[in-house]
């Protein structure tokens, strides 16, 4: 069991959003919500790269495992099921913060 | 017309953003995800399964521990709070409330939902206020109800068919003497029904006729004190028996709303609704 953090947590720097969020001027619970928001929206496209290519055993698998928080079954499976597997969620989690960045930069 | 902020803006564009992943994701996974809603067991704070790929996994992972700058806290969600307020009223062990416990409770939800939760109504009360719950089937609605006629649209047929009809009736019969004649209520008394054992309520024996008509239909607000959702239900049914270890049971409806399963624990309350004007179904905080 790995309480604390996402099994994806190394592999994907959210600083940049973090350092933009603190520059602007905000509430503390404003930048506390964004946060959030800008954190479960780079979980879902994780989700979504990693799901679309498990076939619906493993899916399940992988569900039941991310359900317990269990990190070492996790990429067990998911290092003998897809090919490069760190990079695909490192794509996902880049190309949705990008698309974040843009949002904060054009306000 | 007021100035919208930069969090204002943010915050409505990530949370459409938010909606448009859930959605995908939930179109594109939908029977992996709905298989383990069917066959996980619920974990802590708002933790149902599905919410794992569905809300912010930051919401599933509390602790002060998480100092890193996308683990500050997930207090943000108002039913959060709910969840940390009931933690401290509600024992983790699932037993009879004394009653400075239910009324305290009794309060809180008062306050929290803005309807008026009461332990008793002119003297009549439940066994217990809080227990365990058990999934219950579909009530037929009217003589000929079947699964084929029981839902209004395809999307809840696929969401809560799989429970099937129950065998026999509910303890009041049939909703509606017939599909023509039942009403938009009828249906929702059905759709949202609880049953809650009234033949073990304090003082049953000996008022039969008052209590069976003050139980049917009589408004009830359910509470998951593990993801703060809440539900306004109705006694629909009688039961379950004792020898189960269920306490109460909820309508497919109700169980999948309260992101509960067979067994697990909700906090369950009469509402005073004199003029019949809490509507049956999902309630929300009060803001």
């Amino acid at each position: 069991m790995n309480k604390g953090k996402h099994f994806y947590s190394h592999l994907v720097d959210t600083s940049t959003i973090s350092l933009e969020i603190g520059n602007m001027e905000l509430k503390k619970e404003e930048r506390v919500h964004l946060l959030s928001l800008a954190e479960s929206n780079i979980h879902h496209a994780i989700m979504d790269a990693i799901l679309s290519e498990l076939n619906e055993e493993d899916k399940k698998k992988f569900m039941e495992h991310l359900n317990i928080d269990n990190h070492d079954e996790i990429w067990k499976l998911l290092t003998g099921k897809i090919d490069n597997v760190e990079e695909k969620i490192k794509k996902a989690a880049e190309d949705l913060k990008k698309e974040l960045h843009k949002d904060i930069k054009d306000l | 017309m007021p100035k919208t902020s930069s969090y204002e803006k943010l915050r409505d564009k990530w949370v459409k953003r938010h909606r448009t992943l859930s959605k995908r994701l939930l179109t594109r996974h939908k029977d992996s995800i709905e298989w383990l809603k069917t066959h996980s067991k619920q974990l802590a704070v708002g933790s149902a399964a599905s919410a794992i790929l569905l809300t912010s996994p930051v919401g599933s992972t509390l602790g002060p521990q998480q100092a890193s700058s996308f683990q500050t806290t997930e207090q943000i969600g108002r039913e959060t709070f709910l969840v940390s307020d009931l933690s401290k009223l509600v024992p983790q062990e699932v037993r009879e409330l004394t009653p400075i416990e239910e009324e305290k409770l009794a309060n809180a939800l008062s306050r929290d939902f803005g309807v008026d939760v009461k332990v008793g109504i002119n003297g009549i009360r439940l066994n217990r206020t809080y227990g365990m719950i058990g999934q219950e089937q579909h009530l037929a609605r009217f003589p000929q109800d079947t699964m084929d006629t029981h839902f209004d649209n395809a999307k809840d047929a696929a969401l809560y068919a799989r429970e099937g009809m129950a065998p026999g009736l509910g303890a009041w019969r049939y909703f509606a003497n017939s599909q023509a004649e039942m009403t938009e209520e009828d249906k929702l008394r059905e759709k949202y029904y609880i049953a809650v054992p009234t033949f073990i309520a304090p003082g049953f024996n000996t008022h039969v006729a008052e209590y069976r008509d003050f139980f049917k239909y009589r408004k009830m607000i359910l509470v998951n004190p593990d993801n703060g959702k809440a539900i306004i239900a109705d006694i629909g049914d009688s039961g379950p028996a004792e020898w189960t270890g269920k306490h109460l049971g909820g309508s497919p409806e109700v169980m999948a709303y309260l992101e509960r399963v067979d067994r697990t624990r909700v906090l369950y309350f009469f509402v005073d609704d004199k003029n019949n004007k809490i509507p049956l179904g999902p309630i929300k905080l009060v803001k």
